[in-house]
């Protein structure tokens, strides 16, 4: 199907315009799901180190150290959390989950600072670290790693089922207004073809269709055959008035 | 038809009268001697059998623990039963296998209890599945549902809030740890490391051998941790570098057979000439095998250099003490049942030990808890079980040590043997200094 130049720059136009739309909606949608997922995952891995400091507390005071093992190891099952790690008041290391270690940063490191701090530990990857203090920090801290390769992709996974969306409405949008453009742009098209006949004085009669619409492309068609008797008219009168004169 | 006469019915009332105070007692005596109709029976309890409920591993790389434990405590029964049971009821172990891992092990207790109805749990295998069983003991504590002698040392099952609802027969954890560092202390070896499962066991043990050097004012030297379930197939090497690098004088492991096997076979390999001492829980028949085709099949052959320096706490005694009833007990019935795992929960091929440390300690195990189901009467009731236990004051178990429980002492025996590797076999240390001075 041949489009019409006019309407392959409103074509471009549009698509352009779509263009612009799922970029844009898409970068938004990215920034909107990282930051809010980021945010989530850290908030729910503050939560968590909470719950551990606070359940700790009886446990780091009254009863085996197994016990705060035990409930670590149920916290280390849920996915992203890669790591836990306890230190009392002295900044021992009383509860943790690393194999076959814990690591040189972590151990050199201030191991009663809860503030959230990023961190890439050789071997093992690259984490973003929560903490809590133990009954205000007088009894140790709980500090929390989340994986942050597995949070990119989960956030990848979040974005791209987004942006795969907004494609495929990108994609519609584009197929519908090439569909509308030629909507219009056939009957334009028949309305020349028929200027052309009649200038060339070639009616064929079938314009019927085109003559009895009534829309502009009517309108046009009728206006031009008025146009083409007249001439036609004006074609076929008698000198007479020059005779007359 | 026949007439009832005036006669006839004052005959009846007065006979009546005579017979009546004699019908309830008959009535009662009766019933005894028939035992207690099924319904008003205790959970797990029939007229032939009590159930006792059993989740440990029989599969994975701590299989040998469980099959091992279970065969013990399978021979004492098996015994009994064939004596005619207690007050003519069989004792069943109605098993599940957990692996090791305490998901499996909890809900299987759930099944044990809810389902299967036992009478009580018996021979868990494990700190981490242990500790995740004890809070549904006490969340089903109207049931009186009591975990009897886990096969594990962890102070969770010995402190409150838990203790309440365990009974322990073995020495603990803090027990063993504390005999080792006294001993490496004492021969001058006072750099002690830790190699320890990441979990809730190794962290038990960790804690006591931090504790018990706190005693001598000391600390852990270094540490290495690795996975639960690891095969001795995997490499230990990085463990043996981080401890090689805070050069120990001794190095205490905290672990199941398959990982500690392989960690002894990578620090000799590296050159890592220290007493490495191992916890009873490892399956001290197990390491050894291991150990010894491992040497056999792809080391050098010397089964010497990978097992001298090997020290293992237990706590029964060896099972070569045939002077000990209890051990001649244990061997004689070994022989003659030669029990087997349950065929339904084997997944994989095992050869079981012919004798082991585990399986005595199931044995003794069984010992006891015969003894305390003999004690419960003809009709057992869950309700009586503490009670019951509490009076087992002083009981010989034919072991050197009697066994004594009470409100404050919920753990049967106290002692610690340490047991070293001789000519392919695990038999008692006589001196420390000898050894390893």
């Amino acid at each position: 199907m041949k489009i019409q130049k006019l309407f392959q720059k409103t074509l471009f136009g549009v698509f352009s315009l779509f263009g612009v739309i799922s970029l844009s909606t898409s970068v938004l949608c990215v920034y909107t799901v990282d930051t809010h997922l980021s945010e989530e995952y850290e908030s729910n891995s503050k939560d968590i180190a909470k719950t551990i400091a606070d359940s700790s507390v009886d446990i780091l005071l009254n009863r085996d150290l197994s016990a705060l093992q035990s409930l670590i190891d149920q916290f280390v099952e849920i996915q992203s959390i890669r790591y836990i790690y306890i230190t009392d008041e002295e900044g021992e290391f009383v509860a943790h989950t690393f194999v076959p270690g814990v690591p040189e940063e972590i151990r050199t490191g201030d191991r009663n600072n809860t503030a959230t701090v990023e961190r890439s530990l050789p071997g093992m990857g690259d984490f973003v670290e929560v903490g809590s203090p133990i009954l205000a920090g007088v009894a140790g801290s709980v500090h929390v790693g989340m994986d942050t390769d597995l949070i990119a992709l989960k956030i990848q996974r979040a974005i791209g089922r987004q942006v795969y969306l907004i494609s495929i409405i990108l994609v519609i949008g584009v197929l519908a207004a090439i569909w509308f453009v030629n909507l219009a742009a056939k009957p334009l098209g028949d309305l020349l073809a028929y200027a052309v006949a009649l200038a060339r004085d070639q009616d064929n009669g079938a314009n019927d269709q085109l003559l009895g619409r009534d829309d502009e492309v009517g309108q046009l068609a009728r206006l031009f055959l008025y146009f083409s008797e007249g001439v036609q008219a004006e074609g076929e009168r008698p000198v007479s008035a020059g005779n007359d004169g | 038809m026949r007439t009832i006469t005036r006669r006839a019915l004052l005959r009846s009332g007065l006979t009546w009268c005579a017979v009546a105070p004699w019908l309830n007692p008959l009535r009662a005596v009766a019933d005894t001697d028939a035992g207690p109709p099924a319904a008003q029976m205790a959970s797990g309890v029939t007229d032939t059998e009590i159930v006792l409920g059993m989740s440990a591993a029989f599969s994975g790389p701590s299989r040998g623990l469980g099959i091992e434990l279970y065969r013990g405590a399978s021979a004492y029964f098996d015994h009994v039963n064939e004596q005619g049971g207690i007050a003519g009821r069989s004792v069943r172990l109605k098993t599940y296998d957990d692996g090791y891992q305490p998901a499996p092990s909890v809900k299987n207790t759930l099944k044990l209890m809810l389902q299967d109805q036992v009478f009580l749990l018996f021979g868990y295998v494990g700190t981490p599945t242990v500790t995740r069983v004890l809070p549904m003991l006490k969340k089903f504590q109207d049931r009186n549902i009591f975990l009897f002698f886990p096969f594990t040392g962890a102070q969770p099952q010995r402190e409150p809030p838990y203790d309440a609802f365990a009974f322990n027969l073995r020495s603990s954890y803090r027990q063993e740890t504390a005999g080792l560092v006294d001993n490496f202390v004492r021969i001058n070896r006072k750099r002690i490391a830790v190699f320890y499962q990441a979990d809730a066991y190794g962290r038990s043990g960790w804690a006591g051998v931090r504790r018990a050097l706190k005693h001598y004012g000391r600390q852990i030297a270094g540490e290495a941790t690795y996975r639960r379930g690891t095969k001795f197939t995997a490499s230990m090497r990085r463990q043996v570098e981080i401890l090689k690098a805070a050069q120990p004088e001794a190095v205490i492991c905290i672990g199941s057979y398959a990982a500690c096997a392989a960690f002894v076979r990578d620090a000799v390999n590296l050159a890592l000439q220290v007493p490495i001492a191992n916890l009873s829980f490892v399956g001290s028949e197990n390491l050894l095998k291991l150990l010894i085709h491992w040497t056999l099949t792809e080391g050098r052959g010397n089964v010497e250099a990978h097992t001298r320096l090997l020290v293992n706490s237990q706590v029964v005694p060896s099972y070569e003490e045939a002077s000990m009833p209890a051990v001649k007990e244990y061997r004689d019935l070994m022989r003659r049942y030669n029990p087997q795992p349950p065929l339904e929960l084997l997944k994989e091929p095992y050869l079981p030990s012919e004798y082991s440390f585990v399986s005595l300690e199931g044995f003794i195990n069984a010992k006891l808890m015969v003894e305390i189901l003999r004690r419960l009467g003809d009709r057992p009731e869950r309700s009586q079980l503490e009670r019951t236990v509490f009076t087992v004051q002083d009981f010989d178990l034919g072991i050197d040590e009697r066994a004594s429980f009470g409100p404050d002492r919920r753990q049967g025996l106290q002692q610690v043997y340490y047991t070293v590797v001789d000519e392919g076999r695990f038999v008692m240390l006589d001196k420390w200094e000898d050894r390893f001075a």
